[in-house]
């Protein structure tokens, strides 16, 4: 415990330079417009700065993506709150009770308490990554092949499950990702699969430039596609957080962000769940449930506070298992495999200062929302004004130097717009985006770990069911996809229906 | 679909080299996995399609497809994307400079998706002045940046 505060502060000294300091103000300053600006996503966000910090230093370039990835879900808030437009899919629950707020002439009061909520959450967060990532990290060095195949497969069935509304085409989307990460040659024989001759493909498709594509490219499809919200701002009272309210509902702060952590923790949910998650827990327990949608400061605390809990949640499987908790989550994985930082079971062996530089990375992640949150308001109320024509065009100039940057080659680009063009309709048909973002990393985890483990065991696929930890997963595999099977809800609810029928 | 590419991508991972000169056995072999994937895949695929008959079948394809999405115009989605293309496709890497191709599409852009406001407002020249200044400054600071600061050798 003390050598983790030791850490904990030789991490924030190294962090006290200019230079770092300068790049905390600017990127959490990105990462709130990106989030503010609706259409575009903190997935996006952290996919672009990834290739804009390239060839930094790799804690600073990660210093940059944390700040990004915190201020996207904060920023979020802002268009919820002033246009009743969620800047961020986390974001969609604090449009119920914050637009409602503005309508009532307390959009300041309402974003005071989106700030507070959401620098609580990071803190609840960042509080637990500290805490859970060592022990977490030492339980993952029991896993095996075995386990890891379960878990990337969890991490994609889960998500598939979560993130959309309809299970089927959430495993679906997980399944293209798996598929996509065959392509190129595999790691014993190095044989090319599905590269049709082609050397580029032989190398494989590069994570950065597919993430840019499919969140980057493809939400400016969107953007383009849909037509454009007349922007309308409510007259606004002071920004500043009220002691009261913070005071008033610690409760539902202190809940939202055990829920926004833990549902973070879960491979491949993401911020949107947890936002929503400690909103429905915030209803059930209040005793202003009426108020809930028509102006609830309760709600509106318990969603800000749940999808910043989210973030060093999200982390906390990045660096223990090499397993994301959401979708930029895993985009900040690739980047920390570009910059060379091995994430997995043994971080808390080779790098266990670096588990303690990223909770710092929150902390002035957290840090800067909070001074953005309390000045920026008429500056985020003007980018959201400018016209639509003008961002997007810079913003695709960004998604096609960002992909070239990389290796610099072209056929990075033509991948960026190959998953642009897969991601738009995906997203047109109403598959969810994040499962294909976990296949896509997971894919090659699970393949290495499926074929080791049947070369461990001689093509016995026994280990795989018997060993406990994979016993574990594996049922948990099995019951969320039972559960998700309509015959079995149906007999579900009647079964739970006639066991209440005799209690009534 | 996902059904046909399931089955296709089964296909494609049972015609892989087996790898048995080297010593491979079965589980070892390239394709198997992709082959387990693609069966997955056309498995799921299979289910989407019966469930989305039984579905249109029920409501009809009108009502089974229903979207409230209010969207743009296809006319001007498909000019942004023909803009996206060529730049991407054509001015990058073609031996037009990076800096006048960026210069170009945003311009382009901005002007061609602000001309009909800009026209009912009886602005269309100050419309091309802003559209060039935005075009040229963004060409200019996405240059500099890349290769001055991140030393990256632009297409």
């Amino acid at each position: 415990m003390f050598d983790g505060l030791v850490a904990f502060g030789h991490s924030i000294w190294n962090f006290c330079d200019p230079l770092s300091l300068g790049l905390v103000m600017l990127s959490s300053l990105v990462g709130v417009v990106i989030g503010a600006l609706p259409g575009l996503t903190a997935t996006m966000g952290v996919a672009l700065m990834t290739t804009l910090t390239i060839n930094m230093p790799s804690n600073q370039a990660l210093l940059v993506l944390v700040c990004t990835y915190v201020g996207a879900i904060y920023g979020g808030s802002r268009s919820a709150i002033l246009l009743n437009i969620p800047g961020t899919p986390a974001s969609a629950a604090s449009c119920l009770d914050g637009y409602a707020l503005a309508k009532q002439g307390l959009a300041g009061r309402a974003m005071g308490i989106a700030t507070s909520g959401s620098v609580l959450g990071t803190l609840i967060g960042m509080f637990f990554l500290a805490l859970f990532t060592p022990v977490l990290g030492n339980l993952a060095l029991k896993f095996g092949a075995y386990e890891f195949f379960w878990l990337a497969l969890f991490g994609v069935i889960v998500a598939g499950t979560l993130t959309g509304n309809d299970p089927l085409k959430g495993w679906i989307a997980g399944l293209i990702g798996i598929f996509v990460a065959t392509i190129g040659q595999e790691a014993i024989y190095a044989y090319d699969r599905f590269s049709f001759g082609s050397r580029d493909l032989a190398g494989g498709i590069q994570l950065v430039p597919a993430l840019v594509g499919a969140f980057g490219f493809a939400e400016l499809l969107v953007a383009v596609r849909e037509r454009p919200a007349p922007v309308k701002i409510n007259p606004f009272d002071s920004v500043i957080p009220k002691f009261k309210d913070v005071a008033q509902y610690w409760r539902t702060i202190l809940r939202s962000g055990v829920i926004g952590t833990f549902i973070g923790i879960l491979p491949g949910v993401g911020e949107d769940v947890a936002a929503w998650s400690s909103y429905a827990a915030a209803k059930r327990v209040s005793k202003e449930k009426e108020k809930f949608g028509k102006g609830s400061i309760d709600g509106l605390m318990a969603a800000e506070t749940g999808d910043n809990a989210c973030v060093p949640g999200a982390v906390i499987p990045v660096l223990t298992l090499a397993i994301p908790g959401s979708a930029p989550a895993a985009v900040l994985m690739a980047a920390m495999l570009i910059h060379g930082v091995r994430p997995g079971p043994m971080i808390m062996v080779e790098s266990p200062a670096f588990v303690y530089d990223v909770v710092a990375m929150m902390m002035f992640a957290t840090i800067g929302i909070l001074i953005y949150g309390l000045t920026l308001t008429n500056l985020l109320i003007k980018v959201l004004m400018v016209p639509k024509p003008i961002i997007l065009p810079i913003i695709f100039v960004l998604c096609v130097v960002g992909s070239y940057a990389i290796s610099q080659r072209l056929f990075d680009v033509w991948v960026m717009l190959a998953f642009g063009v897969l991601g738009y309709a995906l997203r047109r048909l109403h598959y969810p985006v994040a499962p294909l973002v976990l296949g896509l990393v997971l894919g090659d985890l699970m393949e290495k770990g499926f074929r080791r483990g049947l070369v461990l065991s001689d093509g016995d696929l026994t280990p795989f069911f018997v060993r406990p930890i994979s016993a574990v997963l594996w049922i948990t595999i099995v019951l969320v996809i039972l559960f998700k099977i309509p015959l079995l809800q149906r007999l579900g609810r009647r079964l739970t229906g006639r066991a209440a029928a005799p209690a009534a | 679909m996902w059904a046909a590419f399931g089955c296709l991508m089964t296909v494609l991972s049972w015609q892989m080299d087996r790898m048995t000169s080297q010593g491979a056995t079965l589980h070892t072999a390239p394709g198997l996995w992709p082959g387990i994937i693609g069966v997955v895949l056309a498995t799921l695929g299979g289910m989407l399609m019966v469930r989305s008959w039984r579905r249109a079948a029920h409501i009809g394809w009108d009502a089974a497809q229903e979207d409230e999405t209010d969207y743009a115009p296809a006319r001007s989605f498909a000019l942004a994307v023909a803009l996206f293309m060529i730049y991407a496709l054509l001015l990058v890497g073609r031996g037009v400079p990076f800096w006048l191709g960026t210069a170009i599409f945003v311009s382009a852009f901005i002007f061609v998706f602000q001309v009909a406001g800009r026209k009912a407002s009886g602005g269309i020249a100050r419309g091309a002045i802003v559209a060039l200044a935005c075009g040229a400054v963004t060409a200019a600071a996405v240059t500099y940046l890349f290769e001055h600061v991140f030393y990256v050798r632009l297409p």
